[in-house]
């Protein structure tokens, strides 16, 4: 109950009863009541007067990153004000240290700062502003206003960069980069033999070959490496997502997204991504620092959806990219993704799917039971059965069970194939 | 804070279980006393909720003691400490709330000063008004009476507004 009706409820009472019994003490026991109720009606508080400024020691960070929130406020009515001010933190966001709510007497023309600090998971954070409530002096009668004092953070997810990560597209750009182009020229792989042409230096001349060969000068043929179009595609529908009380599946999709983003773009590649599930969600391909910023604030902003019509990969936008290039789908997969996986491979595309396992991640959460033992066998079975399937249509599949790192699983599995299998199709 | 609205609050209870000792009804003195240990259950388990009914049932008390005959002034001097106590464990649990407080000590001393200035003028007006004697006839009584029905639920409306 409210304090105010409670004493309203008092002094009626206490009068009512005076009243109804003759009795005088019973009404004078009303009078302190009243008294009370009386001074804090006629001094009510009035809405104050502030304003409010914010400040952020970062308004982008890395997911987990502290950041630092400073508020001004600033009286700028003619009279004191007692005010309790709370500012609105986002929902998302933790408060590591400080305070967020603080209660003061402002004088005409003060100004009160207030500083603490949170922390939170990948998105944009936006504060709403800062709540100022005056009370009157026994807190009866309450006066809130919202500050305007907007504000946002971006929080990125976290990027580990990996130290090796090869990919063999059948189609590269003209500059140079670190993927093999499978033509011959300056680099660093041998590639084959060819004769001597006017220009080669010289310290590519075959010896041996040249021996066998008197009449000709043999020279040795390295493979070129260029840049390539990378197109990630990362599955945000929600069928394909686990959540447990640990979190969802989806954060390691996203995780791994933006390693594989950052890797590429760090060698020089074009990436572009595309988000499948709530929307078509494309951030068009791009090089360099501003392309990795792009990519990042998109995923911070990824969200799983259910979009009926994207259930199935059958809508994948196959021409946003470019024929014979890198497709890396970051997915769970489900059973008949693997038809539209099939298709991109007979188009000429690589295809490389990173699946995060969601059988171990549901696990985590469950009881040890003979049931869910025998559960799990037969899901497992399924998946296993699942990645053979798209092996055996030449999809290279990095199954990444959850618990191992994404970096480690990523490099054993993404490292440069040996020498003998580069020249096959059905490698990377 | 706390420890001064504990202080009020044996206080009240003291006021009113004296005054319902003094007639020999012991019954009443037990009441008040079993509201001053739900008080200080309060106090030791944090339970904020319970300073309002203490003051319902100090109010209470003190009403029916007054009914009772039972001294009016030990009544009066009790509800006002009643009421002492369940402003200054609001006003501590205000304090509690805000997260840091900003001149705390100025604060306080203006509250407790301001309280205790209209608790004192209340308590000047209840016990002036405890000897004044006014007759009023059936007519007058019951224009009052429904004149504090009509403000109470008025006020309450206009409290909840707020």
């Amino acid at each position: 109950m409210q304090r105010w009706s409670l004493l309203s409820i008092l002094v009626g009472g206490l009068v009512l009863l005076g009243l109804g019994t003759v009795r005088g003490e019973i009404l004078a026991l009303a009078l302190p009541l009243l008294v009370y109720a009386g001074v804090a009606l006629l001094k009510q508080p009035q809405a104050p007067q502030l304003s409010a400024t914010r400040a952020f020691s970062a308004e982008r960070v890395e997911s987990g990153t502290p950041v630092i929130v400073h508020l001004s406020i600033v009286n700028m009515g003619a009279r004191p004000a007692t005010v309790l001010l709370e500012d609105l933190i986002p929902q998302r966001l933790a408060l590591l240290e400080g305070q967020a709510r603080m209660l003061t007497v402002l004088a005409p023309g003060a100004s009160v700062e207030l500083t603490y600090t949170v922390a939170g998971g990948r998105g944009v954070h936006q504060f709403p502003g800062v709540q100022a409530s005056a009370e009157d002096m026994f807190g009866l009668f309450r006066v809130s206003a919202l500050l305007p004092a907007a504000g946002q953070i971006f929080i990125v997810p976290q990027v580990i960069r990996l130290r090796r990560a090869e990919i063999r597209p059948r189609r590269t750009h003209v500059y140079a980069g670190q993927i093999p182009a499978r033509q011959g020229g300056p680099g660093i792989e041998f590639y084959g033999l060819r004769e001597y042409q006017p220009g080669d230096p010289t310290r590519w001349i075959n010896a041996r070959a040249t021996a066998r060969n008197p009449q000709t000068l043999f020279v040795n043929e390295y493979e070129q490496e260029r840049v390539a179009d990378v197109g990630l595609i990362l599955d945000a529908r929600r069928q394909s997502d686990v959540r447990t009380r640990d979190g969802a599946l989806f954060e390691y999709s996203i995780q791994a997204a933006a390693a594989l983003a950052d890797t590429f773009l760090h060698r020089g590649n074009r990436v572009g991504l595309l988000m499948y599930g709530r929307s078509l969600d494309w951030t068009l391909p791009g090089y360099g620092k501003v392309q990795r910023e792009r990519i990042l604030r998109a995923l911070a902003r990824a969200e799983t959806g259910d979009l009926p019509v994207l259930e199935k990969l059958d809508y994948l936008p196959t021409r946003l990219f470019p024929a014979r290039s890198q497709i890396v789908l970051i997915s769970p997969l489900l059973s008949h993704d693997l038809e539209m996986l099939a298709s991109l491979r007979a188009r000429g595309y690589q295809v490389l799917v990173i699946s995060p396992d969601p059988i171990s991640f549901e696990q985590r959460g469950l009881a040890a039971q003979a049931e869910t033992a025998t559960a799990m066998r037969i899901a497992r079975l399924e998946r296993a059965l699942l990645l053979q399937r798209c092996r055996r249509n030449g999809i290279t599949v990095l199954d990444w069970p959850i618990d191992v790192p994404f970096q480690q699983v990523a490099e054993a599995a993404l490292s440069r194939p040996p020498i003998g299998l580069i020249g096959r199709e059905g490698g990377l | 804070m706390r420890l001064l609205a504990l202080f009020c609050a044996g206080l009240a209870t003291f006021a009113m279980a004296l005054g319902y000792a003094g007639q020999s009804l012991w019954a009443g003195a037990g009441i008040c006393g079993a509201i001053g240990l739900l008080w200080l259950a309060g106090h030791w388990r944090g339970w904020d909720w319970a300073a309002d009914p203490c003051l319902a049932g100090w109010v209470g008390m003190a009403a029916f003691g007054a009914w009772h005959k039972v001294g009016a002034g030990w009544m009066l001097g009790g509800l006002v400490a009643a009421l002492a106590a369940w402003d200054l464990a609001h006003f501590a649990e205000r304090l509690r709330g805000a997260g840091l407080v900003l001149q705390r000590a100025e604060l306080t001393r203006t509250h407790l000063r301001q309280l205790a200035s209209i608790l004192g003028a209340g308590l000047l007006l209840g016990s002036i008004a405890l000897g004044v004697r006014i007759d009023l006839t059936f007519g007058w009584a019951l224009l009052i009476g429904a004149l504090a029905i009509v403000g109470v639920s008025g006020l309450i409306r206009y409290g909840g507004g707020r």
